[in-house]
């Protein structure tokens, strides 16, 4: 069987992860071993499935919202939902000089105007 | 406020210590780069914050599964957590398509590793008696000394 790529992932680093859960005692040569084939399938699997997303918002980039996209979507990866979680769920465009709009601005909605003046902020308004 | 050479040289190595502590928790980043780039295809590209976060994924992923790894172990009152307690942690985290190429990674390293103990004998088939093995050491002492005994009276230490 010949190696699909060309690099691995380091054995030693490995072992020394799983360590660091003390509840971890005695680990067998072989096992990393596992472990860093485990990895490879799970990070190939995880690119692909991102990827798919990347390639149906027509883009050239893998984003990081691609990322928290995909694992929303896959029940084997609610592990990582975590590490997600703080990426915002729409990329944000880089501003260009000639809008001036900002839409980090809070937006007065009609619906929760308490009444109260002091709620119309100043700064452009939609 | 002041800390005179020893204390500044331990404060280095004790603030190097973390980092390298920390530096053993995690992936090297050059690996998981290289293999993002050979996973995708080769027009698409992967922001940055996109990369630190397939890292610290994998990171996660070695977590859930020798966590998995370690309770399936336990329940079965062993000490070591053997492969096979690798491969029974990914049929019940939900991995089972991964069995059959982990699998085969499995035996293809017990079949390498059961070469490895013939090739221990090397002294023995190199054909020479210990007796000239002997003075061929004794010879190359000598002949060791020499050298340094003259480059000691040409540069002395």
């Amino acid at each position: 069987m010949g190696r699909k790529y060309q690099t691995k992932f380091p054995c030693a680093r490995i072992k020394k992860i799983m360590q660091s859960d003390e509840d971890v005692g005695k680990i067998a040569l072989a096992s990393p071993i596992l472990i860093s084939k485990s990895l490879e399938l799970f990070m190939q699997e995880l690119i692909d499935k991102t990827a798919d997303i990347t390639r149906r918002k027509r883009g050239k980039c893998v984003q990081a919202s691609h990322l928290k996209e995909c694992v929303a979507t896959e029940k084997k990866f609610d592990f990582l939902s975590q590490i997600v979680e703080d990426v915002p769920d729409k990329e944000k465009k880089p501003r260009s000089k000639k809008n001036q709009k900002d839409e980090s601005a809070p937006k007065v909605k009609a619906a929760n105007n308490k009444g109260s003046i002091a709620h119309i902020v100043a700064g452009p308004s939609e | 406020f002041k800390l005179g050479k020893i204390g500044f040289t331990a404060l280095t190595l004790s603030v190097m210590d973390e980092a390298q502590k920390k530096e053993e928790q995690t992936l090297p980043k050059a690996t998981v780069s290289k293999l993002i780039k050979e996973m995708l295809p080769k027009d698409v590209r992967c922001a940055n914050d996109a990369r630190d976060l397939i890292l610290e994924c994998c990171v996660e992923f070695i977590h859930l599964i020798s966590s998995e790894a370690n309770e399936i172990c336990n329940k079965e009152s062993k000490k070591t957590i053997a492969p096979e307690h690798v491969l029974k942690a990914l049929k019940v985290l939900g991995f089972d398509d991964y069995i059959e190429d982990v699998t085969d990674v499995y035996e293809r390293h017990k079949t390498e590793s059961q070469e490895v103990p013939k090739r221990s004998r090397k002294l023995e088939d190199t054909g020479v008696s210990p007796e000239e093995l002997a003075r061929q050491q004794a010879a190359l002492f000598a002949r060791a000394r020499s050298n340094f005994e003259q480059t000691q009276q040409q540069h002395p230490m």
